[in-house]
């Protein structure tokens, strides 16, 4: 469709206004159930997700996280996802976030458009055909996305640090940025402890009682880990979603470690690296830890009031966990170690 | 000038820009409709009729909030429309993203870097007064042709 028109104000102070519009609309979607036949239901984080669909590949991918409905919250969300040829974008476009009040825009290069509605707790999206049919792409980027978007709504907190496993108890690696967060994770799961998540973790809460869920993404490593893990020597670095060149590893390839869908928060480390050598383990006040994960967490808008007052409550209840402030002058693996050791003696 | 006081969005932590203060402020009329602008940039006050209203308490017919997004970069690309009940969506490659909640009586929008003056007032500034005249079930058509009569007379 193809139009153009003038305009002229009409205001008392003869304020004029003109513009020529040449709005070449080449793109119409819309969600509803003529245009989405198909629905089927999955678990994210332990919340539903309602999917309706035009694509058999959403349908099929879908598939995998259908087996853990069982367990699931009351809570859910809706996705809207049009699979269609119609979608070009630039190809070597990087991913780009925006969110302005409740709505959430999320522009994926080649992969597709999504928009979240964190008040109507739904997300709706336009994916090209290679992107609803890629397993890594919806597995490794836009699941984790949309729940770490819209999970505040649905009772999930999302929360910037990794989570491993030892023994059926679970250990919080959170820290600044540039930490080593990361690459903590990947010597830990080389000393046997079970991945649940690397950047982010998503915790919600179930009769009284916290679970810590991740989403089967990759450990992101910077190229300069290679010293630590000659493993990464056969890895191809890649640009990731936020543009860093790192090495995107599955643990179970890499280092054969075990991953876990969830685990029950019953640690939590504070990563601080120092020049001073060896690790010490400085027990870390509830406020402290508090105040941590609030300053480190998404400002939410005014429009989300109880999804503010959830994750405060659920930061709340995790200082209730062990926690300490780790500072390290070792490299990673002597770290690892020294974790290992510690949390034996507990 | 664009404000640019939200360069640190790390801390407090916002990464979708959600809390770029949005100071400059006024009220237009769109067809029949009071409409109050909110951005963070002078140039993206649409060159509308003025709102002869002056009083802050009357209500407004629908809400924009435009953001200069000096991040975005690149051109408008060819627009995407995605509709779901009360809220369509518009994007035109990172460079123009719109959505219009049409029960909240909201539109809010990113106009990136490189989006000029004239581009804005000739490309985005008709498509948003389409929106938003479709977000109050008024007859946009008939107001655009009624303002391009109104030209063509002049």
């Amino acid at each position: 469709m193809s139009h153009a028109c003038h305009f002229f104000g009409l205001s008392g102070l003869y304020a004029r206004f003109r513009a020529t519009v040449n709005n070449i609309v080449t793109a119409t979607f819309v969600c509803d159930r003529r245009t989405l036949p198909f629905r089927t239901e999955f678990s994210l984080a332990g919340t539903r997700c309602l999917l309706s669909t035009n694509s058999h590949n959403a349908l099929r991918l879908s598939m995998p996280w259908q087996s853990v409905l069982n367990g699931c919250g009351a809570n859910f969300f809706q996705m809207k996802i049009i699979e269609s040829a119609a979608f070009e974008s630039e190809a070597s476009a990087l991913p780009h976030f925006r969110g302005l009040g409740h709505l959430v825009f999320a522009m994926l290069g080649s992969k597709g458009f999504l928009n979240f509605d964190l008040l109507r707790r739904r997300v709706i999206g336009v994916l090209p055909p290679a992107a609803a049919r890629d397993a890594h792409f919806w597995n490794t980027q836009l699941l984790p996305m949309t729940i770490g978007l819209l999970g505040t709504t649905v009772g999930v907190a999302p929360l910037h640090c990794a989570c491993l496993d030892r023994d059926g108890s679970g250990l919080l690696v959170a820290g600044n940025s540039g930490a080593g967060k990361s690459t903590l994770t990947a010597a830990l799961a080389k000393r046997g402890f079970a991945v649940v998540s690397d950047d982010w973790t998503y915790i919600r809460c179930q009769a009284d009682k916290l679970l810590a869920h991740g989403m089967f993404a990759p450990v992101k490593l910077l190229p300069d880990t290679i010293r630590y893990f000659p493993e990464l020597r056969h890895a191809e670095a890649k640009k990731t979603m936020n543009g860093e060149i790192a090495h995107e590893v599955d643990p179970t390839k890499m280092f054969r470690s075990k991953v876990k869908a969830q685990s029950d928060p019953k640690w939590i480390l504070i990563l601080e690296r120092t020049r001073v050598a060896g690790c010490s383990f400085v027990p870390c006040r509830p406020e402290t830890l508090t105040q941590f994960f609030e300053k480190n967490a998404e400002k939410l808008p005014q429009e989300l009031p109880e999804a503010l007052r959830m994750r405060s409550g659920i930061i709340r209840q995790l200082s209730a966990c062990d926690c300490w402030v780790l500072r390290t002058g070792e490299d990673p693996m002597q770290t690892a170690a020294a974790i290992d050791t510690f949390l034996s003696e507990m | 000038m664009p404000l640019r006081d939200s360069a640190n969005y790390q801390d407090p932590l916002d990464l979708l820009r959600r809390f770029i203060p949005t100071p400059y402020r006024t009220r237009f009329r769109v067809g029949g409709a009071s409409v109050v602008v909110e951005t963070n940039d002078f140039a993206l006050l649409p060159e509308l009729p003025l709102e002869t209203e002056s009083d802050e308490s009357f209500p407004s017919n629908l809400s924009w909030k435009l953001v200069r997004d000096h991040d975005a970069h690149g051109l408008l690309q060819e627009p995407l429309h995605l509709m779901c009940g009360g809220l369509t969506v518009v994007a035109m490659g990172a460079a123009c993203l719109l959505g219009v909640d049409r029960e909240r009586r909201e539109l809010v929008g990113f106009i990136g870097a490189e989006i000029d003056p004239r581009t804005f007032h000739e490309s985005l500034v008709p498509l948003l007064c389409r929106l938003s005249l479709e977000a109050l079930e008024t007859d946009a058509a008939e107001w655009l042709d009624d303002w391009n009569e109104d030209a063509a007379d002049a």
